[in-house]
């Protein structure tokens, strides 16, 4: 039986890949939302997980309820890139600087 | 052993998919791992015993969400040659971010084991001799019932969301009118013209 | 079922109402724009009426998911009040630049519910489900005007960053849940209070969830978004974050503090420590270079939530109390001061929003100028002004449990910040007229300014007392 710390780790190894997919992913607004749906696939292995080992289907409750939002939160999130791109002719993070101070 | 071998061959395709994911130079191949990284997921969620949720996350994850940003990336005629120019600049320090993170998650982790988790606090315990889709969704359309309705409402704003923001009324096209399509009669679109000399033409 | 239905009525009002308005709206077009407006503000109406009911006070609903207590229903009616304002203000703001639709207030209207949902949260899952309905409406209402780039540009940065916030927050849940084995708050709050104290695991989970929701309340360190999506978002937008958001993340915060994670008050305490301290100081220095006044609101509020975190860090029945009371007056003066912004325009009815056109308002504006030289006297704390007070009690909060270097620091940075509203006052009534306003217009947001200027003004201290009763029962239902 592999241990539930195999499954953590597995887990805390995409959360940070996503994370770090936002902060240095400077050019492409579409790679950043991947990267968010890596985070959060990251917590659906870290509910999963715990799930299966309490012996508790609270966990995949929760993570079909992350699935949900998360499609809606693409859905979203794809919408308002569109209009930017529809705007601007770029969906670079650079060229988000319309305010500064 | 044949779990081991599953579980080591999904996760290192998960993590190496997911990699190629936030690096690839294309966001067409990254969209690509992305998705081979749901289906690796998908597959470490079979070995959990937990078969419904891998089978959501092929179906709603490489059917509509990841389809939809391979739609997206397609839509938007984007110059990628010059996109990735920069790309090193932030990547020591983003490196370095990410060594402390995942170094710190992993220290959390191990903690796991060393305390004790009270298996009285779980609400909904997974009963025994009952299928994995079956017990969900006894728990999800009755304890859950509240949260499930919250969730409709949650995809009604982003599909609301997603027509206020994109939708545009295009008036250099021609558009269909269905209702008066429909409507049309034969006696609107039709005349006999009865008696008609030859050699005469037709008043339209 | 019938009683779980009677408890969550309001939200169910604002959701079944937001349903038939769509219908309304989806086969009347355009022309049903009046029509779906003051219906949606009489929903608001309606669900703030029924907290009078078992809804306002009647326990938990769906075995723990959901809980109806005053401290929600205090919460509640700050919301859904400014929701409806936003709306009514939106009216105005949009029609004037031909981008008003009736998703607008069916929006506003799902988000109002969302934020019902997360203050009433007494379940993780609940608290996650509030907090996406929340925020997936608020990224669609920052980029409502698609045709302005500013509003655009507002709605990605927003969206990207929450997204991430989410994801956080959704992380320390993970490992929340893990550790302690449940979601229910009462549960987690038990795990925490064993006898081996708290894990690393969990202590990991807190610092997350607890990351999550600081971006949720724009506090330092995770502020950076707030300038940027107030200054971009269309204004009646803008007003809806800096108030019904702002209230409903801070008392959703305030619950989990408490509630779930009161037997970890050590672990957290540190964190909304620095997160106030951070707040208040970045708030009141980074405002006073800002030329837009829009900008200079944004860090007034995050001054704001430093001075309401103030009040959290004590942990004690008196300090929630402070926070709720602090909250209560600081939605009207922010919704004054929105409002007032809202009314700048210059002669070809464009808006304006950089603070030198201000300059000699008292002479061309006498009203106006004196409402918001209300607002910002009272945001500053001077003292006949209302905004003085819940200052006063949140430091007497700290002061009481002896965070006394934590109640200095807070009052050295409110002189810090005076500054910044001084600096508009000053604008407003010593500097020579600079380009001509148009008159302003009657609409129905004119009460609400008149409304609000008064609450601020020294007559408000006759609802001191009503206010801070009503915020001491419902502090009292959390401890």
């Amino acid at each position: 039986m592999i241990g539930l710390g195999h499954y953590l780790v597995v887990s805390a190894i995409l959360f940070t890949l996503g994370v770090f997919g936002i902060f240095i992913n400077r050019k492409n607004i579409i790679v950043i939302l991947m990267a968010i749906e890596l985070i959060l696939l990251s917590v659906n292995i870290n509910l999963v997980a715990f799930s299966a080992y309490l012996g508790d289907l609270v966990g995949q409750v929760f993570a079909m309820f992350v699935l949900t939002v998360a499609a809606g939160e693409a859905a979203i999130g794809l919408a308002i890139l569109v209009i930017f791109f529809r705007s601007r002719g770029t969906i670079s993070v650079d060229d988000v600087n319309k305010m500064s101070g | 052993m044949i779990q081991a071998f599953a579980f080591y061959l999904f996760a290192s395709i998960l993590v190496a998919a997911a990699t190629l994911t936030v690096f690839a130079r294309n966001p067409v191949h990254s969209v690509l791992w992305l998705i081979l990284s749901f289906f690796n997921a998908a597959g470490l969620f079979v070995i959990l015993g937990a078969e419904f949720i891998a089978m959501l996350l092929v179906i709603v994850y490489v059917g509509a969400v990841a389809v939809l940003f391979l739609f997206v990336v397609m839509m938007l005629d984007v110059d990628f040659a010059r996109m990735r120019a920069g790309f090193a600049r932030y990547l020591p320090f983003g490196a370095l971010l990410g060594v402390v993170l995942v170094a710190e998650l992993v220290l959390a982790m191990g903690a796991w084991s060393a305390g004790a988790i009270a298996l009285d606090a779980r609400a909904a315990p997974t009963p025994a001799a009952v299928p994995n889709i079956q017990a969900l969704g006894t728990v999800l359309y009755t304890r859950y019932l509240f949260i499930f309705e919250a969730a409709g409402f949650v995809l009604l704003v982003a599909m609301i969301g997603a027509i206020v923001l994109t939708n545009r009324q295009r008036r250099d096209l021609k558009k269909q009118d269905t209702a008066r399509q429909i409507a049309r009669r034969p006696e609107d679109a039709v005349r006999n013209v009865v008696n008609q000399p030859v050699g005469e033409g037709v008043t339209l | 079922m019938l009683r779980d239905l009677q408890l969550v009525a309001p939200e169910l009002i604002l959701c079944f109402g937001a349903l038939g308005l769509l219908m309304v709206a989806a086969f009347v077009g355009d022309r049903s724009l009046r029509l779906v407006n003051w219906l949606s503000v009489a929903l608001l109406g309606a669900a703030g009426l029924v907290l009078l009911g078992p809804a306002g006070n009647g326990g938990d609903a769906y075995l723990g998911l959901y809980r109806a207590d005053l401290f929600a229903s205090f919460a509640k009616v700050l919301i859904f009040g400014a929701s409806a304002v936003a709306i009514l203000a939106a009216n105005d703001w949009f029609t004037r630049d031909g981008t008003h639709r009736p998703e607008y207030p069916i929006l506003v209207l799902l988000a109002a519910a969302g934020s019902g949902i997360m203050v009433s949260a007494s379940d993780l899952l609940t608290l996650y489900v509030g907090v996406e309905l929340q925020s997936l409406a608020a990224y669609v209402l920052a980029s409502f005007q698609r045709r302005d780039d500013r509003s655009v540009e507002a709605g990605l940065k927003y969206f990207v960053l929450g997204a991430l916030a989410s994801g956080i927050l959704l992380y320390g849940i993970s490992l929340l849940y893990g550790f302690t084995g449940t979601t229910l708050f009462d549960g987690i709050s038990r795990a925490l209070a064993g006898p081996e104290g708290i894990s690393t695991g969990e202590l990991f989970g807190l610092v997350f969830v607890f990351a999550g929701l600081a971006f949720k309340i724009a506090a330092v360190p995770f502020h950076m978004w707030t300038p940027d999506v107030y200054e971009g978002a269309p204004t009646p937008v803008t007003t809806l974050f800096a108030t019904a958001q702002k209230v409903s993340a801070m008392a959703l915060l305030v619950r989990v503090a408490i509630e779930a994670m009161g037997p970890a008050a050590d672990g957290w305490r540190q964190i909304v420590i620095f997160s106030a301290l951070a707040s208040t100081i970045l708030g009141g220095v980074a405002g006073v270079g800002q030329a837009n006044i829009k900008r200079l609101l944004a860090y007034s509020s995050i001054n704001n939530v430093g001075f309401a975190l103030i009040g959290l860090v004590p942990g004690t029945r008196e300090g929630v109390s402070s926070v709720l009371f602090y909250l209560a007056v600081y939605v009207a003066m922010t919704l004054g001061a929105f409002l007032c912004v809202m009314r700048m325009r210059d002669l070809d009815g464009r808006p304006v929003e950089t603070i030198g056109s201000l300059s000699g308002l008292s002479r061309t504006q006498p009203g106006l100028a004196l409402a918001l030289l209300f607002f910002m006297l009272s945001l500053a704390g001077f003292p006949p002004f209302l905004g003085l007070w819940p200052k006063l009690l949140v430091f007497q909060a700290a002061v009481n449990e002896g965070y006394v270097a934590l109640a200095a620091v807070g009052i050295v940075t409110s002189v810090i910040a005076a500054y910044y509203y001084l600096k508009i006052v000053k604008t407003m009534y010593f500097d020579e007229p600079a380009g001509a306003y148009e008159p302003g217009r009657r609409t129905a947001t004119g009460v609400v300014i008149v409304a609000a200027a008064l609450f601020v003004s020294p007559l408000g201290y006759l609802l001191i007392g009503p206010l801070q009763q009503a915020s001491l029962n419902a502090a009292s239902s959390l401890l």
